[in-house]
């Protein structure tokens, strides 16, 4: 296929390239963060639709929790279904560190990480001895473990038992960052102006754009540090493994240490999306990790697309906007109201599940870089016949 | 020689990307017993595989003149052949009895249970293991199993996948001496595949040398049979 | 000693709808090695399906079993439309459809009934039939636990002396040599999937007309852990190994939950899920399983 654009890794266009791509999302990404900080919401008909940036602060949560199911079943190929445990498990280790121990958010990060990726670790190893289906059970069996974990009455002085546990941390933005003034410099611009709000930013504004900001550094860093591990040599015993057990072990690959470090590193993920999370809605409460978020997760996985980082990404935009917006919908020409008033989220996640596994199983993120590839394709350095095959498969 | 009852012409098989046999082409004639010799991996398997519809073909599968090359493997049984794969492919949570009937799932007749009996006639230890699961025989007697659970379906062509694989001498002797006598009192047409070459062609009438996916030789059982420079370079002994 | 004779009386009953959905889950498992995630859900589709159908003026009784008939075609359906195309020996593609028929069957029956508890017609006398101090064992908990043996004694007549009871059993034990006695590998596989939404519905049934039950689209989300538990103590492979992971589970459950008394109430769960993460480590062939269990 015959591409618009074409650069050829090493060479200087393809850096600039690159560079201006990333200038490109983080310019947008920011923008975003700004026309959105105050908007209450649109409305289509007599729906009204929340647009504010919770849904977006929540959709990194996810992202970073969908990141780790990449890593365990993406590119490790093990079916593990709970990473709602671990997402549970960093919001309420950096819940109560915040609440009851005066914690900085961030700081929590340095506990909810390793203790993750510990109890992940050890949830990974009778998965050396059981596989596949097997594994799929027990880890649905701690997802649906998780809520009533919470509830017991022995951690109640920790967990705040069925209430929750609220945070009581406000996120304030440092006196050097010019929100404010950025925000009233973009209401300045002719026409598109509007999108921005007017008069300064209140506190909470501020706040909500300042945790926007964060936890996108925070997942970006993940990410980037998830990237360069898949194109490592672990993560590539990783990708052996999913493809073919077997052959991977024959091939030296240590399957227990690297099965085990893949599930430690999904669950220290699932843990930071956790902390993301209640770092976002300020109280860790059990059901917001019940074991229909682990499906739900699955939801953002498939998705999004299996085996690739940008999946993670949308993924987390799905999980976080499409049940917020079904609920949202209360009337829909010839749909009776009665049902648009039930869980029409689930539904549609539900549907979306099955319907991209059976005919997009690479999700949409495969979809978009197909669709991309008409435009630009990128050739690896100094041979140019591999390249082209490379840029035609991709 | 009478009829052609089976007849494959330029069949190719693959396994994904990879293609196993280039199109090649052979025949079983009406009550004959006819053998596939080759080396390992020579794609012997792949051949009856093949004739079962159980890989990926090109070309045309015909059997009693009607072409068979793209029915799914149960409609291929249906139509009377009988396939014992390499490795036996018993039932082996099944007991012995069920396995049999299991054969002789296509059939509606009320015959059944007497073709059981007949089968434990033949082989009286699979009477007394009637209750055993099939996987607590021994390799010999899932191979008697194996064998009887394909005639349950009175089949009129008999595939056959190297049913000597390990096992004892004696016992490779009674089992190809069945082989004889069903081919001669029952008219069950036979294609055997198997490695070893002297037994196979003692008692076949035409036999296929396979070799990486192409057949090299063909011809009378006796004339290859007796062509030491053949045996010796193709089967290896 | 009373307060002890009275928890496994109690366990009985709910260890016998646990049962009859493990088994709906041992009936795909054996045949496919696969998990079906969504039978909870199905079993309490078909439950309303019964509940409809008696509001629709159907005696109780022919609610239950045509309620049984129909959630088997609509599992029948479900299994040709989504799962037989998919490689049986690829997990992932099979456990993600499962999980999605779990979230649309459990959403689609909280829109049309809402989650509003509704009363389920009572499929048993009440009253207690035998007193033993102060125990009471209810009529509820007999005929609950005595139809569910009856289901299985059907279910294994049907397994054991039909012919696609045969079928059924050499599907699971060989596919490929399945296909090579002519038998039609896919529609042996739906009925399989018909035969444990039809035992899974009765379990669902069962289960809600307990007195002290009402219906609505949530009550086999908790039930599907038990359940899978249930057919992992079982073995997955084995139906009666099903029935008594099932009333294991069942005991577990209603002795923890007051006989002891400092156990609180949500200790249930977790034991069931510490059973089975014991279970599944240390002896995944169960009670009763076939030991060739899938192992690394
Ligand atoms: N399932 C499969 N996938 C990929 N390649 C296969 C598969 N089965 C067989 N092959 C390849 O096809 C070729 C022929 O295999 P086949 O089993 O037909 O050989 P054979 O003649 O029966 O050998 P043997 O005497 O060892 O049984 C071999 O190179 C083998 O590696
Ligand atoms: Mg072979």
């Amino acid at each position: 296929m015959a591409s618009r654009f074409t650069f050829t890794k090493g060479t200087p266009q393809y850096r600039n390239y690159r560079i201006g791509v990333w200038a490109l999302i983080i310019a947008i990404f920011l923008l975003i963060g700004f026309a959105f900080v105050d908007v209450g919401s649109i409305s289509i008909g007599s729906n009204k639709y929340n647009l504010s940036l919770i849904r977006l602060n929540k959709a990194i949560a996810y992202g970073v929790a969908i990141l780790g199911l990449q890593v365990v079943i993406g590119y490790t190929g093990q079916i593990a279904l709970g990473q709602s445990f671990f997402f549970g498990m960093g919001a309420y280790i950096s819940a109560w560190l915040v609440a009851d121990h005066s914690w900085p958010f961030l700081l929590t990060l340095l506990i909810v990480v390793p203790s993750c990726f510990l109890v992940g670790m050890l949830c990974g190893l009778p998965a050396l001895r059981i596989k596949g289906l097997y594994l799929a059970l027990l880890t649905f069996g701690l997802a649906a473990l998780f809520p009533t974990l919470i509830k017991l009455d022995s951690l109640y002085d920790y967990t705040g038992g069925a209430n929750g546990k609220l945070t009581g941390y406000k996120f304030k933005a440092p006196s050097w960052l010019p929100l404010d003034e950025i925000a009233q410099g973009l209401q300045t611009i002719p026409l598109l102006g509007s999108f921005f709000g007017d008069g300064p930013l209140s506190s909470r504004e501020e706040s909500r754009l300042w945790k926007y900001i964060l936890f996108a550094i925070v997942a970006g860093i993940c990410f980037w540090l998830i990237s360069n591990l898949i194109k490592s040599r672990p993560g590539r015993a990783m990708r052996a493994i999913r493809d073919n057990e077997t052959s991977a072990a024959v091939s030296g690959i240590n399957l227990a240490a690297t099965k085990t470090i893949s599930f430690g590193i999904a669950s220290a993920l699932g843990g930071i999306g956790g902390t993301i999370y209640v770092a976002e809605v300020g109280i860790a409460s059990p059901d917001d990790f019940s074991s229909l978020v682990a499906i739900y997760l699955i939801v953002g996985l498939v998705v999004g697309g299996v085996g690739t980082l940008e999946g993670a990404v949308i993924g987390g935009l799905v999980y976080a906007l499409i049940p917020d917006w079904a609920s949202s919908t209360q009337s829909i020409a010839f749909v009776p109201e009665r049902w648009l008033q039930g869980p029409t989220g689930s539904l549609i996640l539900g549907i979306l599940l099955i319907v991209l596994t059976l005919f997009m199983p690479g999700g949409i993120a495969t979809a978009i870089n197909k669709a991309k590839g008409r435009f630009v394709s990128i050739k690896a350095a100094n041979s140019d016949k591999n390249s082209e095959s490379v840029a035609q498969n991709s | 020689m009478t009829d052609v009852l089976l007849k494959a012409e330029n069949l190719t098989a693959s396994y994904g990307q990879i293609e196993v046999l280039h199109g090649i082409s052979f025949e079983v004639y009406d009550n004959e017993i006819a053998v596939i010799l080759g080396a390992n991996g020579a794609g012997k398997t792949t051949t009856i595989r093949a004739l079962s519809g159980m890989v990926e073909t090109t070309g045309t599968i015909t059997f009693k003149k009607e072409d068979i090359s793209e029915f799914e493997s149960d409609a291929i049984v249906r139509k009377g052949v009988a396939h014992v794969p390499q490795g036996r492919g018993t039932f082996p949570e099944l007991t012995v009895e069920d396995n049999l009937r299991v054969g002789a799932f296509i059939r509606s007749d009320n015959d059944v249970q007497n073709d059981i009996q007949n089968c434990y006639d033949t082989y009286p230890v699979l009477f007394e293991r009637r209750t055993q699961t099939a996987g607590s025989l021994s390799g010999g007697e899932q191979q008697m199993l194996a064998v009887s659970r394909a005639l349950m379906s009175r089949p009129e062509l008999l595939l056959l996948d190297e049913p000597s694989l390990g096992l004892a001498p004696q016992i490779v002797e009674a089992l190809f001496e069945r082989f004889l006598i069903m081919n001669k009192d029952h008219g069950t047409t036979m294609l055997i595949v198997e490695q070893n070459a002297q037994l196979a062609l003692g008692m076949a009438d035409r036999g296929y040398v396979l070799e990486a996916g192409e057949i090299v030789i063909e011809g009378a059982a006796e004339s290859l049979i007796n062509d030491e420079a053949i045996i010796r370079a193709y089967l290896g002994g | 000693m009373d307060l002890f004779l009275q928890r496994l009386f109690d366990g009985l009953t709910n260890g016998s709808a646990y049962a009859l959905i493990a088994v709906a889950l041992v009936l795909i498992f054996k045949a496919t090695t696969l998990v079906n995630f969504a039978q909870g859900e199905q079993a309490m589709l078909g439950a309303f399906i019964v509940l409809q159908l008696w509001n629709w003026g159907l005696p109780m009784w022919v609610a239950v079993i045509v309620g049984m008939l129909i959630s088997g075609i609509i599992a029948a359906g479900l299994e040709r439309t989504f799962i037989r195309r998919f490689d049986p020996a690829d997990h992932l593609p099979l456990v993600i459809i499962t999980l999605g028929l779990f979230l649309v069957l459990n959403a689609v029956a909280a829109i049309v009934w809402r989650y509003d508890p509704l009363a389920f017609p009572q499929l048993f006398p009440h009253g207690s039939a035998i007193t033993i101090g102060n125990a009471r064992l209810s009529w509820y908990s007999i005929f609950a636990f005595g139809s569910c043996i009856l289901v299985l004694l059907l279910l294994h007549v049907l397994l054991n002396r039909t012919k696609i009871g045969l079928s059924f059993r050499a599907v699971s034990s060989n596919l490929e040599s399945s296909r090579l006695c002519g038998i039609k590998v896919g529609p042996t596989l739906q009925f399989g999937w018909a035969l444990a939404a039809a035992a899974g519905t009765f379990g669902a049934s069962i289960y809600a007309a307990n007195p002290v039950l009402q219906i609505e689209p949530s009550i086999m989300l908790r039930a599907l852990i038990f359940s899978i538990t249930a057919a992992a103590l079982g073995g997955l492979d084995s139906l009666w190994g099903a029935l008594l992971g099932g009333l294991t589970i069942g005991f577990i459950q209603s002795v923890l939950v007051q006989y002891i008394p400092f156990i609180p109430n949500e200790m249930t769960l977790t034991a069931t899920v510490v059973v089975l993460l014991i279970v599944l480590t240390l002896r995944p062939s169960g009670f009763l399983g076939t030991k060739t269990v899938e192992r690394v």
